[in-house]
């Protein structure tokens, strides 16, 4: 990384704290005050206490010294708390703002973002990224700022007290701030790998744990504890590793002002005794001293720290930077009224440029009408139902509804009129209830059951053992594919869509299931147009009309009786596997239906 | 196909709940860590010693400047002034030195326990039967693993030498004071029952205020994960803004319970500053009166001043000790908890190594019951000659899988007697007996690691030759080829860059590489795409050829290929044949497959 792209993110990162000028200034103001207060207060030790009160014999002088003290401990303490609580408030604040605006920009990217993008990733970047990002602009520029601040004003007072004993603590003051810097450059990088080390070796036991009939099965217990050694030692070897950097640096950077004190007690005391320092300078040189430590090794860790968060913030600019492909063109419009009529008008597609996945597709699908798309793997099915709610953007031609080019359309108007079940669905952790609601807002409980009814979920639903509050997924039971896939059409049926997308899921389910769901689509189509891609025979069943792509491009189409006849390419998806009903769920249907009974 | 959430892991609580502080217990975790140290005794030892010396080498300098200040004001100076200094420089070199050897010493020693206890646990978990997975749920075991040894390495590495160290300078500290002037050091000591009153205020609030952060950070993290991973769900359904409100919401809810350590650490930090300034006016009253009657230098008034600078950090750090050691001692008690179960499936004393079977497998009479529960078989009988495809064919909980595990010997039958060439499995070792099986799971379980690892699993010594013949014979070779590194690409969790079919074809390859006598297969429910669909059966027939095998079948072609078709009711088998000869017996199978074959055409 070159030094302007990093100071300008620097600058940038800087930006997140602007709306909160006030407070900033407001903590510097009461940092400066709790500064001057501690400096004060070691002041009067050393000069009044025991320069004046002491030396003197002055008792009252005493009294009135320690009554200051303590005042200025107080007014300390207010300052101090005050600013804790002002600046810790505003972390939270920058904190929230940053992830608000992370996900606020993540809702908008479109879904070709999310195929070049695993989770994992994007969850590292806005949760480590984001951590390091906030901690460093909301403690730590603050505690930065009064860490000079300290370093500067004792430094100051230091030199105002004895010059050639600052000169001293002058020699340390780099040296301390280098080795503390130092340290943390070289143990970040460790640790780092640490945390790779310890995620392998919970790779290793997962794999080993979830994986444990495998393993059992080919007698490997041996050899997965001979990997899983080798992981640990790894843990370990890496660990010891950064435990040696600490053991190198850590002790090295408390030895080092223990030298300045040293010669400071020297030199100190050999000025004590020819009467050019009073004890009391002596001693509130050397309390000034050790108000110095701290802050001299924070500071070295603070320039370390800034570094790594503006390395973060550079990773979760690039998300924010990511440009939003797919957003409201700036005349877009509603959706005009209509009866759901779809055409595709030339249309090309790549994701990724010079590998079409759809050359010139020419169809027009009729208002409520069912089209069942077949076709191999890769032959673009999916990605041809994709953009017919813009999930992504045709790359020629283009594809209408009620005759407005979908382009043109305002997103949500747009999206609202599709109801779109894929081949593996997404529950989200929740009730059904809610699930079934996802696009609906807020739909009446008997609109949920309806649309559950309708998908042939409600009898299932109502078993469960909270009904439709049944909370599902990680937080809560687990479902058979095909409850999932039920949910999920009782979901894209409870918007009432114009349009229906379903990719037929690859989880089987029983042949009773498979029965009811069908007479629930049958039931789900009427009125609507439908795009079905088809792996089994029995939803072809349900198509009014059958499309076979082959390579991006319409093959044949047709009903089956005139495609049986005219495709070759029909009748070999039709003859294997379509045809593959799958028997021993039909023996299981069976038990299932005796249990019940 | 579950609902995958990355952060789901953060929502496991931390328990730091210990139920049994009973002495017995307590002795048993000592001897557990105790005997983790033993390998390392003289490490140990060493950090011992170097803890102890360092702990006290930082203590000198405080005291040693005293000298200084009142050599200097008694205007003495010249050597021992020096001798002082010198003295005061050895102190930090062999407070540098000890230190130096103590992080290490410590770490290593702390690390390599460790390392061990997490070895250990892994070899004892390899060594439980399959009915103790059953049992227990992955999520937690794994966590065994990982948070519960995380847990106890902070108490490992930094707890325990933390709290050595702070106690000996808390109490060294004290000791310095009483020594150096009884009187000022009671005076001193009144500010600690205040101290420890705040301390103790601010540590249970702050307990509850960080579990509530943690709890909401966790939820935070999950909701963030899942919305991620369901983008594509939110934007079907133009979900974006309530998505965005939601997720404000629980993040407003997450920055509120962080406010709340906020206001804590900004009050709590401030009293304890407020503390040592009432300490540094007590010392500076009280001394000062003492300095007039002439029973205290100014040397000690001046050690008095540098050591309360530095007492009240060890009360601090000792009191964030806690939490950290009640959940180390809740995750130890967790991973005690599995090392002591005890595998149920033990290889016989005098048990024999299984030798080169023919595999003609024989149930006789067997009964099967798992713990307590109801008994799932009840009397199978059936004689397998080698070489035969098994169809087993039921509904869910007939007791197929059941059969399957008895076979590969992962639980042994209540009654009756399992032989393979006439030899019953329990008379012979586990490891011999699995060697020659081979177990094909639903859905092709793959590991992380390369395609070439995963082939050569049951046989790590397999050539690369061999490797590729595996792959071409199931023909799983050309589609691996086409991956970016081949044999040699990087597969991934759970082998999730690989389709569903391509994952069956790697699991077929495993099996066939094996080269078992007998096979063991759960054919996978899930349709794949066509292609995939023809090379799989085709792959089925390469592997079954010259096998006995059992197939937990769910196609049609594969049941009406078997040799033998068992149909299992309620743990009990109702037919066994051949496909003709079930069709032409007209029993429960003929009718299953009239109410297929209609329903097909």
């Amino acid at each position: 990384m070159s030094a302007v792209p990093y100071r300008a993110t620097f600058v940038r990162l800087l930006g997140f704290l602007k709306p909160y000028r006030v407070g900033l200034i407001v903590s510097i103001v009461l940092a400066v005050g709790s500064q001057a207060a501690q400096i004060a207060l070691v002041w009067v030790t050393g000069r009044d206490v025991i320069d004046k009160a002491l030396v003197h014999h002055d008792s009252h002088r005493l009294w009135i010294s320690v009554v200051v003290i303590v005042a200025l401990g107080v007014v300390r303490a207010a300052l101090m708390a005050g600013r804790r609580l002002i600046s810790g408030r505003q972390a939270l604040d920058v904190e929230m703002d940053m992830r608000s605006g992370l996900y606020a920009h993540l809702v908008r990217l479109s879904f070709g973002f999310y195929d070049r993008h695993q989770t994992g990733q994007l969850m590292s970047r806005a949760s480590v990224d984001l951590q390091g990002v906030r901690f460093f602009l909301g403690y730590g520029l603050i505690f930065f700022f009064q860490n000079v601040l300290t370093v500067v004003s004792v430094t100051v007072v230091l030199f105002f007290f004895e010059w050639r004993l600052a000169l001293i603590v002058l020699a340390v003051t780099p040296v301390l701030v280098v080795l503390a810097y130092r340290y943390s450059h070289v143990t970040h990088p460790t640790l780092r790998d640490v945390q790779q080390k310890l995620a392998d070796v919970a790779t290793v036991a997962e794999e080993n744990i979830v994986g444990v009939h495998v393993v059992k099965a080919f007698a490997q217990e041996p050899a997965e504890q001979a990997k899983f050694l080798r992981r640990s030692e790894a843990v370990f070897d890496q660990t010891v590793r950064a435990n040696r950097q600490r053991a190198t640096y850590v002790p090295l950077i408390s030895f080092v002002p223990l030298l300045a004190q040293a010669a400071v007690l020297l030199a100190g005391a050999r000025m004590v005794s020819h009467g050019s320092l009073t004890p009391g300078g002596f001693v509130a040189f050397n309390l000034y001293l050790g108000m110095l430590v701290m802050p001299l090794r924070a500071l070295g860790m603070w320039i370390g720290q800034a570094q790594r968060a503006t390395a973060a913030g550079e990773r979760i600019f690039e998300v924010i930077d990511e440009p939003e492909e797919i957003s409201d063109a700036p005349q877009a419009r509603e959706l005009p009224p209509g009866d759901g009529a779809i055409r595709f008008e030339h249309v090309s597609f790549e994701y990724l440029p010079g590998r079409p996945v759809l050359r010139d597709v020419d169809l027009e699908i009729a208002p409520g009408t069912t089209i069942a798309l077949i076709g191999h793997t890769g032959s673009g099915k999916t990605t041809l139902t994709s953009l017919v709610p813009r999930f992504y953007d045709v790359t020629g031609g283009r594809v209408t509804i009620d005759g407005v080019d979908v382009r043109e359309l305002k997103l949500h108007s747009l999206r609202r009129a599709i109801g779109v079940v894929a081949q593996d669905p997404f529950l989200f952790s929740a009730s059904v209830r809610d699930n079934i609601a996802f696009g609906g807002g807020d739909l009446s409980p008997d609109e949920v059951e309806a649309a559950a009814r309708a998908a042939q979920a409600h009898e299932f639903i109502e078993r469960l053992p909270k009904g439709y509050d049944t909370v599902i997924g990680e937080r809560g039971i687990t479902l058979s594919g095909g409850q999932r896939q039920r949910i999920a059409i009782a979901r894209a049926l409870a918007i009432d869509p114009r349009i229906l997308i379903l990719d037929d899921a690859t989880a089987s389910v029983d042949a009773t299931t498979e029965a009811q769901i069908r007479t629930g689509l049958r039931a789900a189509m009427r009125d609507r147009t439908t795009l079905i891609i088809a792996h089994r025979l029995s939803t072809i069943a349900l198509a009014d009309e059958i499309v076979v792509l082959d390579d991006g491009r319409v093959a044949a189409r047709g009903t089956h009786d005139e495609l049986a006849r005219t495709s070759e390419i029909y009748r070999e998806i039709y003859e294997h596997g379509l045809l593959e009903r799958q028997f021993a769920d039909a023996v299981e249907a069976r038990g299932e239906m005796e249990d019940v009974a | 196909m579950r609902v995958h959430q990355a952060g789901s892991h953060l929502m496991h609580e931390r328990g730091a709940e210990v139920d049994d502080w009973s002495w017995a217990k307590t002795r048993r975790r000592l001897g557990l860590l105790w005997g983790l140290t033993q390998p390392y005794r003289r490490r140990t030892a060493f950090s011992v010693l170097s803890l102890l010396a360092a702990t006290a080498t930082a203590l000198a300098p405080p005291y040693l400047a005293k000298y200084a200040l009142d050599d200097a004001i008694k205007a003495k100076g010249g050597t021992q002034l020096y001798v002082v200094v010198g003295i005061f420089v050895g102190a930090g070199l062999a407070n540098w030195a000890m230190y130096y050897v103590e992080t290490y010493m410590t770490g290593w020693v702390g690390e390599r326990i460790l390392a061990d206890l997490r070895v250990r646990l892994f070899e004892h978990l390899q060594r439980l039967s399959l009915g103790f997975y059953e049992r227990n749920r992955a999520g937690v075991l794994i966590s065994r693993l990982t948070n519960d040894i995380e847990a106890i390495d902070q108490l490992v590495t930094d707890g325990v030498t933390s709290l050595v160290q702070n106690s000996l300078t808390l109490i060294g500290t004290a000791i310095i004071l009483f020594i150096l002037d009884w009187r000022l050091a009671l005076a001193t000591c009144a500010v600690i029952p205040l101290m420890s009153l705040a301390t103790a205020v601010f540590r249970k609030r702050s307990a509850r205020a960080y579990a509530a952060v943690r709890e909401r950070l966790g939820l935070l993290t999950a909701t963030l994960a899942e919305d991620i991973a369901g983008m594509r769900v939110v934007q079907s359904f133009t979900r974006e803004q309530p998505a965005y409100d939601n997720f404000r919401a629980v993040a407003r809810r997450y920055r509120e319970s962080n406010m709340q350590t906020v206001v804590l650490n900004g009050i709590y930090f401030p009293v304890v500053d407020l503390l040592s300034s009432v300490a540094l006016a007590v010392v500076l009253a009280y001394g000062g009166h003492l300095y007039f009657g002439g029973t205290l230098s100014l040397g000690t008034l001046f050690a008095f001043m540098l050591y309360v600078q530095n007492f009240f950090d060890p009360v601090q750090q000792l009191s964030q000790l806690y939490n950290t050691f009640l959940s180390a001692t809740a995750a130890l008690d967790k991973i005690m908890g599995v090392l002591d179960e005890e595998p149920e499936v033990l290889d016989r004393p005098g048990a024999t190594t299984l030798a080169q079977i023919g595999g003609h497998v024989a149930f006789e009479g067997v009964r099967f019951t798992y713990g307590r529960g109801d008994e799932v078989l009840h009397g199978i009988d059936l004689d397998v000659p080698a070489g035969t495809t098994v169809a087993l064919v039921g509904h869910t909980g007939a007791g197929k899988s059941t059969i399957a595990k008895l076979l590969a010997r992962f639980y042994e039958p209540t009654h009756g007697r399992l032989t393979i060439d006439g030899v019953d499995l329990n008379d012979v070792t586990q490891s011999s007996l699995r060697r020659q099986l081979g177990v094909v799971p639903q859905e092709g379980f793959l590991f992380a690691g390369t395609v070439a690892e995963n082939i050569a699993f049951g046989r790590p010594d397999a050539t690369a030759d061999e490797i590729v013949r595996a792959a071409q014979t199931v023909g799983a070779h050309d589609f691996i080829l086409r991956l970016e590194d081949g044999y040699e690409t990087e597969l991934g969790e759970r082998g999730t860059r690989l389709s569903l079919g391509q994952r069956q074809l790697v699991a077929f390859a495993r099996a066939l590489l094996a080269d078992p006598r007998i096979l063991i297969l759960d054919e996978a429910t899930s349709s794949v795409d066509i292609g995939t669909e023809r090379r799989i059966e085709e792959a089925l027939r390469v592997l079954l050829a010259d096998r006995t095998a059992f197939i937990i079948a769910h196609r049609l072609s594969t049941i009406r290929d078997a040799d033998l078709i068992v149909v299992l009711e309620h743990g009990r088998v109702i037919e066994q044949g051949s496909h003709d000869e079930l069709l032409a017996a007209r029993g429960l199978y003929t009718s299953l497959y009239g109410d297929w074959a209609s329903d097909a055409a």
